[in-house]
């Protein structure tokens, strides 16, 4: 890795990284320490739109074959919804195929997108690019992923599916190879783990499939394949993107994309502005986290692009009412598990890693993923949905742009020119697989002093961090125990790399060491790709999104 | 023992609210609804008293619009035994109107409580007011904003925390208590009490409420806060700190 001029020390964040606890989240089936026991048909780990389209489905098999199945849905958010973040442009194709008989206007959509525009951006300007075929958003909608979580829990209660808010899966348990259900997360302890006047044990949940949909960076979902040895082609990579909804003073009519300034050359990522209603905008910026340098932050980014010219006028005067993160899974059709299926398990949505980067899509693509589950489930052949899934547009969408996001690790020019070669030939070009690292292996360098840059946030346009947690919803507990693997010493600058990468404040750099503010977290396993690890805390933990 | 509690499904006290365009209500546009943070106290009460009793029955009520159905059903999650919403479109401003339809209801359905428990106010209007409308009504003794309860036979105690102490009072059985905060824990819903609390008896019964005597004028947002200002860092900001709390502020 060739350094800039200015760069001191480098170091490579996967070495103070504590590995998977494999250990602790595989736990025998039977194993002490559970209250109640409970079995279910089949148990869905994650109410989100994989898990919910896949409830659904299975739901409406059942009773169309005249069998009543027992479907359970966990989620750790404490009302649905409230932990799902996207953009959102919405490709519609598979709410038409799970709910046959509603038109588009029944579905949970805010717009239509009419107009749209992608820019690359300088510091001060910006030039009008024509818009890539993959990013052409006709026949799309712009939508907040909250709300047709919300609107699809309701659906799947319709039909007798229970959701289960504010439980988190924390363990897998097992049988032999395989798996058998998950065992809940404790609740109502106090900082150093021990009971209190309020504890609850964990549950255990058994069905005869476990449908894993517990979105990016699902934990379980990397447990499973770590102890099962599913590997990919090439590692999974991650983005991070953190959002803000604004109410603004001055409607806005497009869907704007942007690329280039604030981010260094030799990092991948770019905007969004997208209109919820004329005066209800969603603004985000996301940064593949294979970026090189340590101080690199994406909330901070995020705050100086609000300043740029081509933005600063919709939001002056008005008012940031949300404020949210999540990572991406990146990688692509390369990272795919080589099977998303075991022994009494499935792999759906985010956590099985079906998002098309050059699209930004991956909403339609974890619905379509739960449908094909569902049918799966319903025939008792576990094994066809993978079947299924890759003779779906799912895997041929991700297939031809395979090369694309891997192209951008040589940099934004280069992998310009290379995209633009992969969309004419439709994937065929280059011809072979560009291999690449995990995220957590490329070497950070923090570099030496640079001009003065004034990001002080004035709490109208631009916002600290802690401001920002506030605005997640965030009322995590004070006296929770910490649910986050730092390893206890790291050096300094890598400490200081944590606070940069964690968007909510949760980690400091103090002399000598890390402070670490846990419930600041909102569940955006940035640190999970690159730092300390996270695991799940007590149910109804973390942000309460409204309409992210 | 025989243990009827009424709740109100109010919008979370996390929930940014805004003021509809008439002025008078709020827009619940997107607001999450959930019970009454006091009325959980006087649920999680009910049922300690029936376990402690070793038998009995759990009701609930509310009078809401149809969503209040899952207020209720979160009662039920807890381990309420069933459920009656007496429907409304609105809930009144006058609080007598609520109190005389829910003590209408709680002797249609045969009387013969031993306990009828409310929170001590909605955190939406304050009101502290139904609860102790509803005992005059049905003529029963009534014990507001309560801390701590001991029941013996067919007398009870109740421990209320007023201004700088704590006040005990004695009362027989029937009787209204309105919950405080420090009654009790709540309890989080099971899982199997979520499953079951699908398939527990939830009666809506459609009620017609009169104008009431209040009417709400229109409701405002409390004034933005003034901004706070930073005098400075470290020992050398004490005495401007000093000076501005004695000159400008004048609390020294």
């Amino acid at each position: 890795m060739d350094r800039g001029a200015g760069s001191t020390e480098q170091f490579v964040p996967a070495r103070y990284q504590a590995p998977l606890p494999l250990e602790q989240l595989i736990l025998q089936d039977g194993a002490q320490g559970a209250g109640e026991r409970m079995e279910l048909d089949v148990l869905i780990v994650g109410a989100g739109p994989a898990g919910l389209a896949c409830a659904i489905e299975l739901a409406r098999l059942a009773k169309a074959g005249g069998k009543e199945l027992n479907i359970g849905v966990l989620e750790k958010a404490e009302a649905l919804g409230e932990h799902s973040l996207s953009g959102a442009v919405v490709n519609p194709r598979p709410f038409r195929e799970l709910f046959p008989d509603l038109k588009d206007s029944d579905f949970p959509f805010r717009a239509p997108v009419t107009k749209e525009a992608v820019y690359l951006l300088t510091g001060g300007g910006q030039w009008r690019l024509p818009t890539p075929p993959s990013m052409r958003n006709h026949g799309n909608y712009i939508a907040s992923l909250c709300e047709i979580v919300r609107w699809l829990g309701g659906k799947a209660e319709e039909l007798g599916v229970n959701i289960f808010t504010g439980f988190p899966a924390a363990q897998l348990l097992v049988h032999g190879q395989a798996v058998t259900g998950v065992r809940t997360a404790a609740s109502g302890l106090d900082r150093e783990g021990g009971q209190t006047a309020s504890s609850a044990a964990p549950n255990d949940l058994v069905a005869k499939v476990t449908a894993l949909a517990e979105g990016t960076r699902g934990l379980l979902a990397q447990a499973w394949m770590q102890w099962q040895g599913v590997g990919s082609e090439n590692p999974q990579i991650f983005a991070l993107g953190v959002k803000e909804l604004w109410e603004t003073k001055r409607p806005l009519d497009r869907v704007i994309h942007t690329m280039g300034w604030p981010l260094p050359g030799d990092a991948f990522g770019g905007s969004f502005m997208y209109p919820l209603e004329p005066n209800l905008v969603a603004l985000g910026l996301v940064v593949g986290l294979d970026y090189r340098d340590a101080e690199l932050d994406v909330h901070v980014l995020l705050q100086r692009l609000k300043r740029h010219p081509l933005f600063r006028p919709y939001l002056e005067g008005g008012e940031m009412v949300e404020w949210g993160a999540k990572t991406i899974p990146e990688g692509g059709f390369y990272s795919l598990p080589e099977r998303r299926w075991g022994e009494g398990v499935v792999l759906l949505g985010d956590a099985a890693g079906f998002v098309d980067v050059p699209s930004l899509k991956g909403i339609h693509y974890a619905i379509q993923s739960g449908i094909h589950a569902a049918r799966a489930i319903h025939a008792g052949r576990l094994g066809e949905y993978d079947e299924a899934v890759n003779r779906s547009y799912v895997v041929s969408d991700l297939k031809r742009t395979r090369n694309m996001r891997l192209a951008f690790k040589q940099g934004f020019v280069l992998g310009g020119v290379q995209a633009a070669l992969m969309t004419l030939t439709r994937g065929v070009f280059p011809g072979w697989r560009y291999k690449m690292k995990a995220d957590a292996e490329h070497p950070r360098s923090t570099p030496g002093l640079r001009p003065g840059s004034a990001d002080v946030p004035d709490g109208k346009l631009t916002f600290s961090k802690v401001d920002a947690v506030f605005k997640a919803g965030n009322a995590t507990r004070d006296s929770i125990p910490s649910h986050l693997i730092a390893k206890s010493a790291v050096p300094d600058d890598v400490a200081r790399f944590y606070t940069h990468v964690c968007p909510a404040g949760v980690y400091e750099a103090v002399d000598g060491g890390l402070r670490i503010n846990a419930p600041n977290c909102v569940d955006c396993k940035a640190t999970d790709v690159l730092g300390p690890r996270w695991t799940p805390r007590e149910g109804g933990s973390g942000p309460k999104y409204k309409r992210m | 023992m025989k243990i009827a509690v009424c709740i109100k499904r109010v919008a979370d006290s996390e929930a940014r609210v805004k003021i509809a365009a008439d002025g008078k209500r709020l827009d619940e546009a997107g607001v999450k609804f959930g019970i009454n943070p006091y009325d959980e106290f006087a649920v999680e009460e009910a049922l300690r008293r029936k376990e402690t009793a070793g038998a009995g029955e759990v009701v609930v009520f509310s009078l809401g619009p149809a969503a209040a159905q899952e207020t209720i059903r979160t009662a039920l999650a807890m381990g309420a035994d069933r459920g009656i919403l007496l429907q409304t479109d609105a809930v009144p401003a006058d609080g007598f109107e609520t109190a005389k339809a829910l003590a209408a209801e709680l002797k249609d359905g045969g009387g013969g409580w031993d306990l009828i428990l409310f929170g001590k106010m909605a955190i939406d209007d304050y009101n502290h007011q139904v609860g102790p409308m509803v005992a005059e009504l049905l003529g029963l003794p009534c014990v507001t904003a309560v801390a701590h309860l001991e029941i013996d036979g067919a007398k009870g105690v109740a421990e209320r925390e007023i201004e700088g102490g704590i006040e005990v009072v004695e009362f027989p059985l029937p009787a209204v208590i309105t919950a405080d905060k420090g009654l009790n824990e709540p309890r989080y819903p099971a899982l199997k009490g979520i499953m079951a609390a699908k398939r527990k008896p939830l009666e809506t019964k459609p009620v017609q409420l009169g104008a009431g005597s209040v009417e709400i004028l229109s409701l405002a947002l409390p004034p933005d806060r003034k901004e706070g200002k930073i005098v400075g860092e470290g020992a050398a900001a004490v005495p401007e700190l000093v000076r501005l709390l004695r000159e400008e502020a004048k609390v020294l």
